[in-house]
């Protein structure tokens, strides 16, 4: 239904430079009124950068951005509302303790004789929480209502000033099916009353629900701009991830005829996972393979014991025969690389060896319980010289050495515990060529030694290098399993 | 484990649990004592409590964004020294002396606020280190002195209409005021939501810096305000005026149940509940015949149980929001 009214919003030629990294170099985003646009991209793509940009948060290096005919600069996200756009964050900005109503307004009260209207506050939040589909009552404290409700009221926020570009920023992430119909529901109401809406979503069946247009975003500029109708799903996911760099495998596939070493069955997780199964062998790399927003993380998590399971059996044969254990449990028979280096895998200010002495502190430790700081600084040195980590010596603090580096120490210091299982997740973001290769060998030397390897990454040319099977994940189900030879069309139409 | 089998119980006693503790503590000091119930001592109390329930409701907006400010007894005691200094050597009247009191208060709130709010330091640190340093410099300017107030002005703190002491309709008027500041201005509103979520009231592209700073100077004014309605009271400013008085005012915060994380709580039910429920307790210990160093005691008893539930609160809040979610 897109209409060919001329375009409310043209961005041209969008360019923004961070010190030491070009976040986006020629971006395009035109949409029309009484049109739904997704807008889409793999992770670091620059759409958020784009959206900031639109939304007066930062200023570009360069560019133009028509509304309405006119060009406009926006200085503050404060310029950008006046303007007539509206951005429903991802997060929730809701204050807990507060009104309906008062959430709806807390940016512009309406006033009477010097205090804020609650007469026309409530009528106002009414029409507007009724405009949204919610059955809500304004004066209803936020903190009593549910993450859907809270969605709601979000937009109806956003909806108060009538505004003619509404930005919605993952808007699905936390809702159930119910909210997410719901959800639809407003969003099409919004384009029949002639508003321009941008949708981002990591779910492509969403945007084959409610979208018109699909513009796709890949390394920080534009790559397409199609009709709905004009693309398929495995179309948007082959622009959205670009053509794979044409690199060797580092082992040829070598799928494993060991029986398991880990069982896992229906693993649940409200909200995250469903029902999921899957095997690993001593000696097999599998990857996990899954769009962002896929459950993969999440996985890795429950598998660990970070985030609680609902539901779910984990089967343990390291020992011989199969014994039931708890995720908290596998993960003392696991190492660990989480997605977020800097948050999660390494304590940034303390030293290489304090870093590589973590997993360890049991056997370095002295029948005291002290830490022995000879045995803890010859263990950095080794894994230092085993993985060729690049520093000044062992004391040096891990924060200060560059990321491949970083990481070389994070999965080396698993080497001494000699763990027999591997969930790596993401464990090349950020890293430079070289680096992300010297990482996949440590990888495929894992386990050539024994060790069954889960890899999440969400560069498929990366996975391909090292996988022997894929499984395959979306909306939190293991939905394939793949052999090694399956072709990268083979895994992007999987996932689409 | 009467409690436990019954949520609904715990829950009444952490909504309603003061009203509950003021009506024993008043209904035992009354039965113990022959003159605790008289109209005089209760209105004596009230008008003992006033000043201190003044600064407390000053330094409740601070605490509603989730931050803290113990230097008002130290702004309470430079601004009215600096008032009485003015008068006594410089010719102030005493109007211009009053207005030239709130004024230190203002700027000693303006200091923290801006220390706070411009400079991101923490409000304990900024607020203990101007707690020291405004009452070194107030024992500095009086050499730690009690200062008389002239005769003419003497009086006026102890004014009273029947049993009503002026002061006391006062502070109700403040009270009420600042309730309504707080629930009906957009000022008192971003100061809740800031202590709801300071995170998320940047996003929205709420004014947090302003309305913080303004919060840290609206509680200076406010301990000006309580500093000269002791000073007029006693009749003069002692080097101890409003010493310790930060801990009575955040004592009183906390028993009126306004969460120290910030964004919760009711000013007008609040503050002259958590006042007045220790002004009773420490008077009804005098008419008892109580050991004077017995208060801080009950006193410290009586903000570890406030504490304790606000925690239950919390807790039952969380648990009630969960059900919510999951249901």
């Amino acid at each position: 239904m897109a209409t060919s009214s001329e375009p409310i919003l043209c961005m041209t030629d969008i360019d923004k430079h961070f010190p030491g990294v070009i976040a986006l170099t020629k971006a395009r985003l035109t949409v029309r009124p009484g049109e739904v646009m997704a807008l889409m991209g793999a992770n670091g793509a620059g759409k958020s950068t784009l959206m900031n940009v639109l939304g007066g948060v930062i200023s570009p290096n360069g560019g133009t951005i028509e509304l309405s005919g006119a060009t406009v600069a926006f200085q503050s996200p404060r310029d950008s509302k006046a303007a007539g756009i509206a951005f429903v964050h991802q997060e929730l900005t809701m204050f807990g303790t507060m009104t309906v109503a008062e959430n709806i307004f807390i940016d512009d009260f309406p006033m009477a004789s010097q205090l804020t209207d609650t007469r026309r506050m409530r009528a106002e939040a009414t029409r507007l929480l009724d405009l949204v589909g919610a059955r809500i009552e304004p004066d209803m404290p936020v903190e009593q209502l549910g993450t859907g409700d809270r969605q709601l009221i979000e937009i109806a926020r956003a909806l108060r000033r009538n505004p003619k570009v509404i930005i919605f920023d993952e808007p699905t992430s936390s809702l159930t099916d119910r909210e997410r119909h719901r959800l639809f529901e407003v969003v099409r109401s919004l384009r029949q009353a002639g508003a321009a809406v941008i949708y981002i979503t990591h779910f492509l069946d969403e945007i084959f629900a409610v979208c018109d247009r699909v513009t796709v975003m890949r390394d920080g500029t534009t790559v397409s701009d199609n009709a709905i109708a004009e693309v398929t799903a495995a179309d948007v996911v082959r622009l959205m991830l670009g053509p794979t760099e044409e690199a060797g495998r580092l082992r040829p596939p070598t799928p494993s005829s060991a029986s398991a070493l880990v069982e896992v069955s229906g693993l649940s997780r409200s909200g995250a996972l469903r029902d999921v199964a899957l095997s690993l062998r001593p000696g097999e790399i599998v990857g996990l393979w899954g769009l962002l927003g896929s459950g993969r993380t999440e996985l890795i998590r429950a598998l660990m014991g970070l985030d609680p399971i609902d539901d779910g059996r984990i089967t343990w044969f390291g020992d011989g025969q199969g014994r039931s254990v708890t995720p908290t449990e596998l993960c003392g028979f696991a190492g660990l690389v989480t997605e977020d280096r800097r948050g999660e895998g390494i304590v940034a200010p303390q030293s290489i060896t304090d870093n590589v002495a973590l997993p360890n502190l049991g056997h370095l430790s002295s029948a005291l319980g002290v830490i022995d700081g000879r045995r803890a600084e010859k263990l950095a040195c080794e894994t230092m010289n085993r993985l060729s980590v690049k520093a000044s010596g062992p004391q040096q603090a891990i924060g200060t050495l560059s990321g491949g580096n970083q990481q070389k120490v994070v999965l080396g210091r698993w080497l001494a515990v000699q763990p027999r299982l591997f969930l790596l997740d993401e464990p090349t973001r950020g890293l430079d060529v070289s680096a992300k290769t010297d990482i996949l060998k440590l990888v495929v030397e894992l386990a050539q030694s024994g060790c069954a390897v889960l890899f999440v990454s969400s560069e498929l040319g990366e996975l391909m290098r090292v996988a022997d099977r894929y499984l395959v994940m979306s909306r939190g189900q293991i939905i394939d399993d793949l052999p090694p030879t399956a072709s990268e069309d083979d895994l992007m139409r999987a996932v689409a | 484990m009467a409690v436990r089998k019954h949520p609904s119980f715990r829950q009444f006693l952490a909504d309603r649990g003061f009203f509950i503790v003021l009506a024993l503590t008043f209904a035992l000091f009354s039965v113990a004592t022959d003159n605790f119930l008289s109209v005089g001592n209760v209105f004596g109390v009230i008008h003992s409590m006033t000043p201190l329930a003044v600064m407390s409701v000053g330094m409740a907006l601070v605490v509603m964004t989730g931050k803290i400010d113990i230097s008002v007894g130290s702004v309470a005691f430079l601004s009215t020294s600096i008032g009485v200094i003015a008068m006594r050597d410089y010719g102030f009247g005493p109007l211009a002396a009053c207005a030239l009191t709130l004024l230190v208060g203002v700027v000693c709130g303006a200091v923290n606020g801006v220390l706070v709010a411009r400079f991101g330091v923490d409000p304990l640190i900024t607020t203990l280190g101007s707690m020291i340093a405004f009452r070194g410099l107030g024992l500095q300017l009086t050499n730690s002195v009690m200062l008389q107030l002239p005769e003419a002005t003497r009086a006026s703190g102890n004014i009273a209409v029947g049993p009503v002491y002026l002061d006391i309709l006062f502070g109700a008027l403040v009270i009420v005021g600042f309730h309504y500041l707080h629930t009906r201005r957009p000022f008192g509103r971003v100061l809740t939501a800031i202590g709801n979520d300071v995170v998320a009231a940047n996003k929205v592209g709420l004014p947090v810096d302003r309305v913080v700073f303004q919060s840290f100077v609206i509680s200076g004014l406010m301990a000006a305000v309580a500093g000269t309605m002791t000073a007029l009271q006693l009749g003069a400013v002692t080097a101890f005026l409003g010493q310790g008085a930060e801990f009575n005012a955040l004592a009183v915060i906390v028993v009126g149940g306004i969460s120290l994380t910030g964004g919760r709580g009711n000013l007008l039910v609040g503050i002259p509940l958590g006042a007045a429920l220790f002004e009773f307790i420490r008077n009804g210990l005098t008419h008892l015949g109580a050991d004077p160093y017995s208060y801080r005691l009950v006193g410290g008893v009586v903000i570890f149980v406030a504490m304790y539930a606000d925690a239950i609160r919390t807790k039952l809040l969380a648990s009630r929001r969960k059900l919510i979610i999951d249901g």
